[in-house]
């Protein structure tokens, strides 16, 4: 009788079944005999899915196991880093039918805001720091404003109102597929997750530029090429997505410019040897003082904090 | 429109499951029992499981908290027996410690050890496993191939292996974590330059 079966039990045979549908790659939704399982008592979805979380979870792991490499090897591969965080960064559509509307919706975020919007249209859009845009839903189209910062769109299929978004003079126009626009004073940068996106700049003669998932293109003074990224590799550069910064081998500079962008307490690093110390990290965006501390317990700098400034010196024993 | 599962569950794995062993103590303070902290605990992700989409958590440690404490005061209230102590727990319910704390924000961080920690604490056959599978990324036929087993043996490994997982990350996380000043020697290193 499954009504005597204890909590225990149920999430004994919950792991037995997300362990069976992550080796075999089974289709979950589709899968009779499981779903016969979940079906014989309803407390077994929620064993199923704290089953198939625990695996997520221990998958985040690989950004340490490169690191644990990076101790080992001093030659640390750059292949698998936080693959197990893009696959926790998968995206879907998110909910809630709402009336089509042809007046633009501005959304904004605060320093240090990230924030998750599902739009009009089922698409999603995960809105970084500081940043300003604008949605116009239309019968026969979906345009984005971005005004300032950066954001990454998970499309809804519409092959009848194309989705693009303008920044400043560059457009990049989807159908279905997920990428990122970030604009930083005169330049763009357009990464593509998931399927094909076309670029051109506003006035510009010449065809558009294809990118397919993986590609990434800066436009700096709007003409550059497009460069192939490895996914994992754009995945970590939109580990914002999770409230994350991902890093590996980034110079102290470039990281504490991440979290400047984040935090109104700023990091500064008052040597230049410093500034290039290369650094590998996990960190929450909003914690900059985890990464100073763990800089100073791996670097040897010493850390000094007030309220507004973090600054970050060589450490004058070693 | 639904978000997909392959999402919800990354949300749940990142933002729910960590907290879980945080939960639990909680319970375990309020003074439930054992058996019903469980029920609690696997009435929370049912809730979750049956949910479409998960945009409007903002925090999933808030959420969990929220959430087992609406349980834990349904379950008083259907409770046949009207026990005189019900309107204390009901009041040490109401104690929700869901802001992280400065300790609790280092916790978080240490998250990524803590799976290190979970793993190496499997038995020998399920460890080698876990690491090809979790942390070197290879597929189920490719961690038989490279033992040289039957796939079967690989999945028999995985359940067992999660299993165990699963149970660990019920108990205190206080436990397999070192003291917060050496959580950083591991959770972060320099790279040095080529």
């Amino acid at each position: 009788m499954t009504s005597l079966q204890s909590a225990k039990e149920i999430d004994d045979e919950a792991a037995d079944w997300a362990a069976r549908v992550d080796g075999r790659e089974l289709d979950a939704d589709r899968d009779v005999a499981l779903q016969n399982w979940l079906a014989g008592d309803p407390r077994r979805a929620g064993a199923f899915l704290r089953a198939q979380a625990a695996i997520s979870f221990l998958d985040r792991g690989r950004a340490l196991a490169s690191v644990d490499q990076a101790i080992e090897s001093q030659r640390p591969s750059r292949r698998g880093l936080l693959t197990g965080v893009g696959g926790a960064l998968a995206a879907g559509l998110a909910g809630g039918a709402v009336l089509l509307t042809t007046r633009p919706q501005r959304l904004d975020t605060r320093l240090g805001e990230i924030r998750r919007v599902p739009l009009a249209d089922g698409s999603l859009v995960a809105i970084n720091t500081t940043t300003a845009l604008d949605v116009t839903m239309k019968p026969k189209s979906r345009q984005i404003l971005l005004r300032r910062g950066e954001a990454w769109f998970q499309v809804a299929k519409d092959a009848e109102r194309p989705f693009v978004v303008s920044a400043g003079l560059v457009r990049v126009r989807a159908v279905g597929t997920a990428f990122s626009v970030r604009r930083d004073g005169d330049g763009v940068d357009v990464m593509v997750t998931e399927g094909v996106v076309e670029t051109w700049v506003e006035g510009q003669a010449g065809p558009r530029q294809r990118l397919a998932a993986g590609n990434r293109i800066q436009l700096v003074g709007y003409t550059a090429p497009v460069v192939a990224e490895s996914p994992s590799e754009i995945e970590r550069s939109l580990a914002w997505r999770n409230g994350e910064i991902a890093l590996d081998g980034e110079s102290l500079g470039d990281a504490a410019g991440q979290f400047n962008r984040y935090n109104s307490r700023q990091i500064v690093i008052d040597d230049a040897d410093l500034a290039r110390e290369r650094f590998v990290g996990l960190f929450r965006t909003n914690e900059p003082e985890s990464f100073a501390a763990a800089v100073a317990a791996t670097i040897g700098a010493t850390v000094s904090e007030d309220d507004k400034i973090i600054r970050l010196s060589r450490d004058r024993l070693s | 429109m639904k978000q997909s599962r392959a999402e919800i569950v990354a949300f749940v794995g990142g933002q729910i499951l960590p907290h879980e062993a945080d939960v639990r103590a909680w319970l375990r303070r309020s003074g439930s029992y054992p058996a019903d902290i469980d029920d609690i605990v696997q009435e929370t992700y049912c809730r979750l499981a049956a949910l479409d989409s998960i945009v409007h958590i903002a925090s999933g440690r808030a959420y969990f908290f929220r959430t087992a404490r609406n349980i834990a005061i349904e379950k008083i209230r259907r409770a046949r027996i009207v026990r005189i102590d019900c309107v204390t727990e009901i009041d040490a319910l109401n104690v929700v410690d869901d802001e992280p704390s400065p300790e609790r924000i280092v916790a978080g961080r240490r998250e990524l050890q803590r799976v290190q920690h979970l793993i190496e604490g499997l038995p020998e056959r399920c460890r080698q496993i876990f690491t090809l599978r979790r942390i070197h990324g290879l597929s189920q036929r490719e961690v038989a191939t490279r033992l040289g087993v039957t796939e079967n043996v690989v999945e028999t490994q995985s359940m067992r292996g999660l299993r165990l997982i699963l149970r660990a990350l019920t108990e205190a996380s206080d436990k397999d974590q070192p003291p917060a000043d050496k959580s950083h020697d591991l959770a972060s290193v320099r790279k040095r330059d080529r």
